[in-house]
């Protein structure tokens, strides 16, 4: 066994002409990798979820839903902000798209920590557009139901007949809130698990990058 | 101060290269594989090079914070790692540098230290590179008494896997 051992030490120690050779700058462009694949993910993982959402928007918009969209007369303005929501989200995936290029070809730790602190702006810009967004369309949609969908008018007829619609007015507006603000919690969190546990790396990166400035 | 760091670090890290190569060629089976171990363990380097104040030798850290990477690495993958693909740039012995029987014999000693723990098998590295125990034990973090029982343990094991 020792024989063997020393067997293979000896020729271990002949390796080392044949170990790869990196260069000066390819090693320094190592350190900045780090960064640089996160701020990949976030690029990637907002292209999935680009068309992911696409993807539903697609399935659900057969000639039926159409036509109930334009029974509630709401059509034209879901439609336009169909169009804004897709150009704005075009914009972001350019937005972390440029970031992953910058960030690739980052040469110093000063830049490197813009960049960082720009990809946490886009994604916080991207977050609360998408929430907003949310929001005008669930308000449109409940607008739509309750004036012009024909389940909307029985229960205010039916609320008339009461004689209460003041009432009910408030009731219905209570509760419209409270579920958008429901649905609003339940997507802002998916957008923290989502993109959080990223940030919170690149963050890390960034603690590390501001220690080593001083 | 900060471009200074960068410089004098990339410069020594370029210097002792070789120590990555080595660790990376023995924990992993292909090229891409021991590029990302090399890049994770210059990572792992820099992030932890603020810290190192020279009170041990550049290559001693060095030992310690590759193997450590390596290990960590190991553990996470381990189920990917057990493929049988030898295209290390180490484990490529050149035909015509040996005999027949040496270069069999070889090539049985590496696959079966291919086959050792990931904490073996930096036992066995940090002998090939002709550590001394008390070397051995400061980048393990051991006693030297133990890294000697672990050592005698793992050439035991080698020597199953070898006579089985």
């Amino acid at each position: 066994m020792m024989d063997e051992l020393e067997l293979l030490k000896k020729d271990w120690q002949k390796k080392d002409d044949h170990l790869p050779k990196l260069s000066y700058d390819q090693i320094y462009k190592m350190i900045w990798k780090k960064s640089s694949s996160i701020v990949k993910w976030i690029f990637y993982i907002s292209l999935i979820e680009f068309v992911f959402w696409a993807g539903i928007n697609i399935i659900f918009s057969d000639p039926e839903s159409m036509q109930e969209l334009k029974a509630m007369h709401i059509y034209n303005t879901m439609m336009v902000l169909n169009f804004v929501n897709y150009a704005v989200i075009l914009y972001f995936i350019y937005k972390f798209y440029k970031n992953y290029r910058k960030i690739s070809f980052t040469d110093s730790s000063k830049k490197l920590m813009k960049t960082i602190l720009d990809v946490k702006k886009t994604v916080t810009q991207y977050v609360w557009f998408n929430l907003i967004i949310f929001t005008i369309t669930l308000v449109i949609s409940i607008y739509g139901v309750f004036i012009y969908g024909p389940e909307g008018r029985q229960i205010i007829e039916a609320a008339t007949q009461e004689g209460s619609e003041t009432t009910f007015w408030i009731m219905i507006i209570i509760v419209s809130i409270v579920f958008t603000a429901v649905l609003l919690l339940l997507i802002w969190l998916f957008y923290k698990l989502l993109y959080g546990i990223l940030l919170k790396r690149l963050k890390e990166n960034y603690n590390e990058l501001k220690k080593l400035e001083v | 101060m900060n471009k200074e760091l960068e410089h004098r670090f990339v410069t020594e890290l370029e210097n002792n290269q070789n120590i990555v190569h080595k660790v990376c060629s023995l924990y992993t089976n292909n090229r891409d594989a021991h590029n990302d171990l090399f890049q994770e363990i210059t990572i792992q380097l820099w992030k932890a090079y603020p810290k190192f104040r020279g009170d041990a030798k550049f290559s001693t850290w060095m030992y310690r914070v590759a193997l450590n990477t390596a290990i960590t690495l190991y553990r996470k993958s381990k189920k990917r790692v057990q493929t049988q693909d030898y295209d290390s740039v180490i484990f490529k012995i050149k035909t015509d540098e040996y005999d027949d029987t040496e270069e069999k014999q070889l090539k049985l000693m590496y696959n079966a230290v291919r086959q050792l723990g990931d904490i073996d098998k930096a036992l066995v590295f940090l002998y090939l590179e002709d550590k001394d125990y008390a070397e051995i034990s400061e980048t393990l973090g051991i006693t030297e008494v133990n890294a000697r029982v672990k050592m005698n343990r793992v050439k035991n094991k080698l020597r199953t896997i070898l006579n089985p």
